[in-house]
C-alpha cells in the first residue's frame, strides 16, 4: 500500500519537476536568442539593448533553481560513487539515507536564508545596477527552488527509509542512476540516440 | 575553538560526506554553513561560563544561515557565468547537426594516407569536434561509434583503436568551448575569455603529439595501421564542405572572444545559434530539440549548483584561515617551486582516480590556487595545466572514465585491452604537460596577444 502511494507521489511530483525544468530549458534557449539579438543590435543598428547585462545576470540564478529538483531526481549532480558501487543492500541504503538527510538539513537552512534575502530585497525595493530591474523576483525563485527540492528530498528520504527496512525491494522514489558518475554520460546518451537516428534515416534513404 | 582547527575538522568531515556519496555541492554547502556557524558563534560565547562548541554553533547558526542565503543570488547573478549554459547547449545540439560524422569523413580524406592514417584522422577529428563539444566522455562515446568500426574494418587492432578514441576524447576539455575552463575561471576569479583562448594552442599541441606518437608507433610496427591510399585532391577539397559548420563555430567562438568583438557569452550564443540552425537544416525533430534543451538545462543546473555550494564552503574556509595556513606551511618548506608544483600535480592524478574532474577541481582549488599564485605562477597557465592533468586522469587506469565509456559503447572491446591501448597516449600527455611547464609561453602567448593583455 505504502509502495503504491510512494510511487504515485513520486511520479506526480516528477511531473511538476519536469515542467519546471522545461521552463529552465526554455530560459536557456531564450538566453541564446537574447545574446544573439544583442550582438545584432549592437553591430547592425549600433544600439545595444537596454538592460541586457542585467537581464542575463538575472536569468542565470532563475534557470539554476527552476531545474534544481529535476536534477536531483535524475541523479544529475556530481558525487563520488567509488565506495557506494561496492556496497549492496542495507549497507548501500544507509549511507544514502544519511546523505539525503544531510541534504535535507542544508536545503532547509537555505530556504530560511534565501527567504530572508528575498524579503530584504522586497522591502527595500532593491534594484539591479544598470537597468534598475527589481531583483526580488529572482531571489524569490531561488527560495521557491529550494522549497521544491525540500519536498523532493522528503520523498527521497521516504524512499530510502523503505529500502533500509526492505533492502531487496525495488527502489521507488529515489534518484534513478541514469547518469552514473559523470553527467557527461547523459550527453553521450543523447549523442548515441542521435547517431542511431541518423543511421536509420540514412538507411531509409538508401532503401528508397 | 581555533578557526584553523575548525577549518581542518571541516575539511575532514567534507571528505567523509563525499566518500559516503553525498552530492559534492550539498556536502560543500553543509560544511560551509556549519563552519560559518562555528566561526560566528565562537565570538559570541563565553568560554569561562563553560559555553563550548555546541553553544557556538547554536548561537552562530542564524547568522551563518543569513550569510549562506545571500550566496546563491550574489554569486550566480554574474554575467561571466552565463557563458556556461551556452557552451552546454552547443554540446547537446552538435550531434543533431551531424557535425561528428562530417569531421571524421573530412579528416579521413586528408590523413588516411599516413602511417596509422585512420588513427591520425580520428585524433584530428576529435580535435575538430572538441570545438563544438565541451566534454571528454561525450566525445569519446560518439567517436567510439563512428571511428572504431572504420579502423577495425581496415585491420587496426581493437585495443589500439579504442585507445585512440579514449585519448582523443580528452581534447574536448582544452579546446574551446570548454565548460571546465569556465568553471575554473569563475572559482579563481580569472577572465573567462583569457582562459578559453589559452586552452586553444595546448589543445592543438596535444592533438599533434598524439598524431606524432601514432605515426612513430606504426612506423616501428607497420602491421598496426595500414595507410589507405587512393583519395584524390578533388575529393579532399570537396570533403572540406563537411566541416564548414565546425569551422564556423570555431571562427565565431574563438574569433569573437579573441578580438573582443563579442563577450564569451555572446560568442557562445552565436555559436549555439549556428549549431541550432544547422540542426534544423539536418532535420532535427521537435522531440530531439526538446530533449537537447532539457538535458542542457539539467547539466547547467548541475554546474550552477556545485558553484554556489562550493562558494559557501569557500566563504567558511576564508574565515578559518586554512588556505593561508596551508600556503605559509608550503612556502615555509623552502623547496624549489617546481617540486611543489609537481607534488600538487601528482596529488591531482591520485584524486582524479576517485572523483569527477569538476568536483575535484572545485573542492581543491580554494586551497591549491593561493599556493600556486604565491609561488609566482600565472593563474591562467595553471588553469590549463590542471585541466590537462584532469584529462590525464580520464585515461589512467584503474578508473579512467573515458576508457569505461569506450568499452561501454563497444562491449566487444574489453576494458583491459582499452587500457593496454592507452598507455602510449598517457606518455604523450605527460610529455605535453612537461612541455607546458618548461615553456609557459605555449600557453600564455595567445592570451597575452589578446585585447588589453
Amino acid at each position: 500500500m505504502f509502495d503504491l502511494w510512494l510511487e504515485r507521489v513520486d511520479r506526480l511530483y516528477h511531473g511538476l519537476e519536469t515542467a519546471l525544468n522545461g521552463f529552465a530549458a526554455l530560459l536557456l534557449f531564450v538566453l541564446m536568442w537574447v545574446a544573439c539579438t544583442e550582438v545584432f543590435l549592437r553591430y547592425v543598428f549600433n544600439s545595444p539593448m537596454h538592460g541586457y547585462v542585467d537581464l542575463v545576470e538575472i536569468m542565470i540564478p532563475t534557470m539554476g533553481f527552476f531545474g534544481l529538483s529535476y536534477c536531483q531526481r535524475l541523479a544529475g549532480h556530481i558525487r563520488m560513487e567509488l565506495l557506494l558501487k561496492r556496497l549492496r543492500g542495507r549497507a548501500l541504503w544507509v549511507p544514502e539515507l544519511i546523505g539525503t538527510f544531510a541534504t535535507l538539513l542544508i536545503c532547509g537552512a537555505m530556504i530560511k536564508g534565501t527567504w530572508d534575502h528575498f524579503l530584504r530585497a522586497y522591502q527595500i525595493g532593491d534594484t539591479s545596477m544598470d537597468a534598475g530591474f527589481q531583483v526580488w523576483p529572482p531571489k524569490l525563485i531561488i527560495c521557491l527552488g529550494f522549497c521544491v527540492l525540500f519536498l523532493r528530498l522528503w520523498i527521497q528520504l521516504a524512499g530510502y527509509l523503505r529500502l533500509v527496512v526492505h533492502p531487496d525491494a525495488r527502489p521507488i522514489g529515489v534518484p534513478t542512476d541514469e547518469t552514473t558518475q559523470d553527467p557527461a554520460r547523459s550527453e553521450a546518451e543523447v549523442a548515441h540516440r542521435a547517431a542511431q537516428e541518423t543511421e536509420e534515416t540514412e538507411r531509409d534513404q538508401w532503401n528508397r | 575553538m581555533e578557526p584553523l582547527t575548525t577549518g581542518i575538522i571541516g575539511v575532514g568531515i567534507l571528505c567523509f560526506l563525499i566518500s559516503i556519496g553525498m552530492h559534492v555541492a550539498y556536502a560543500g554547502a553543509l560544511i560551509g554553513l556549519l563552519g560559518l556557524a562555528t566561526a560566528m558563534g565562537g565570538r559570541l560565547i563565553d568560554p569561562e561560563a563553560g559555553e563550548g562548541l555546541f553553544t557556538a554553533i547554536v548561537l552562530g547558526f542564524p547568522r551563518a544561515v543569513g550569510v549562506a542565503g545571500t550566496i546563491p543570488f550574489a554569486e550566480l547573478a554574474h554575467y561571466s557565468l552565463s557563458v556556461l549554459p551556452m557552451f552546454v547547449l552547443i554540446g547537446y545540439m552538435a550531434y543533431h547537426a551531424q557535425l561528428t560524422q562530417g569531421a571524421f569523413r573530412c579528416m579521413r580524406m586528408w590523413f588516411s594516407w599516413l602511417p596509422g592514417g585512420l588513427a591520425v584522422a580520428t585524433v584530428f577529428a576529435t580535435a575538430a569536434f572538441a570545438a563544438v563539444s565541451g566534454t571528454s566522455t561525450a566525445t569519446a562515446a560518439v567517436f567510439s561509434r563512428i571511428a572504431i568500426p572504420e579502423m577495425l574494418k581496415h585491420g587496426y587492432k581493437p585495443g589500439f583503436s579504442a585507445g585512440v578514441v579514449a585519448a582523443g576524447g580528452t581534447l574536448a576539455s582544452l579546446i574551446p568551448p570548454s565548460g571546465i575552463l569556465v568553471v575554473y575561471a569563475i572559482i579563481v576569479e580569472e577572465s573567462v575569455g583569457r582562459l578559453l583562448v589559452a586552452g586553444f594552442i595546448p589543445g592543438i599541441l596535444s592533438a599533434v603529439i598524439y598524431a606524432a606518437a601514432i605515426m612513430i608507433r606504426v612506423k616501428l610496427n607497420p602491421s598496426l595501421g595500414v595507410p589507405v591510399y587512393g583519395v584524390d585532391w578533388g575529393t579532399r577539397v570537396r570533403a572540406l564542405a563537411d566541416i564548414w559548420g565546425i569551422a564556423a563555430v570555431v571562427f565565431v567562438v574563438m574569433g569573437g572572444i579573441y578580438t573582443g568583438v563579442m563577450t564569451p557569452t555572446e560568442s557562445g550564443a552565436v555559436g549555439a545559434m549556428i549549431v541550432f540552425l544547422l540542426s534544423l537544416r539536418r532535420g532535427m525533430t521537435w522531440t530531439q530539440f526538446s530533449t537537447a534543451i532539457q538535458e542542457s538545462a539539467k547539466t547547467a543546473v548541475m554546474i550552477i549548483t556545485i558553484i554556489w555550494g562550493i562558494l559557501i564552503m569557500v566563504r567558511f574556509l576564508g574565515y578559518s584561515g586554512l588556505p593561508a595556513a596551508v600556503e605559509s606551511l608550503i612556502l615555509g618548506l623552502e623547496i624549489d617551486r617546481i617540486w611543489v608544483l609537481i607534488i600538487i600535480l601528482l596529488i591531482y592524478v591520485v584524486l582524479g582516480m576517485f572523483m569527477d574532474a569538476m568536483g575535484m577541481l572545485l573542492i581543491t582549488l580554494p586551497l591549491v590556487h593561493p599556493i600556486i599564485i604565491s609561488l609566482g605562477y600565472e593563474s591562467v597557465w595553471f588553469g590549463i595545466i590542471v585541466v590537462k592533468m584532469v584529462e590525464i586522469c580520464l585515461i589512467t587506469p584503474p578508473i579512467g572514465l573515458n576508457c569505461f565509456v569506450v568499452s561501454g559503447v563497444r562491449p566487444d572491446i574489453p576494458l583491459p585491452s582499452v587500457f593496454k591501448g592507452i598507455w602510449w597516449f598517457f606518455i604523450c600527455d605527460v610529455l605535453t604537460v612537461a612541455l607546458l611547464i618548461a615553456f609557459p609561453q605555449i600557453v600564455m602567448w595567445l592570451p597575452n596577444t589578446m585585447f588589453g593583455n
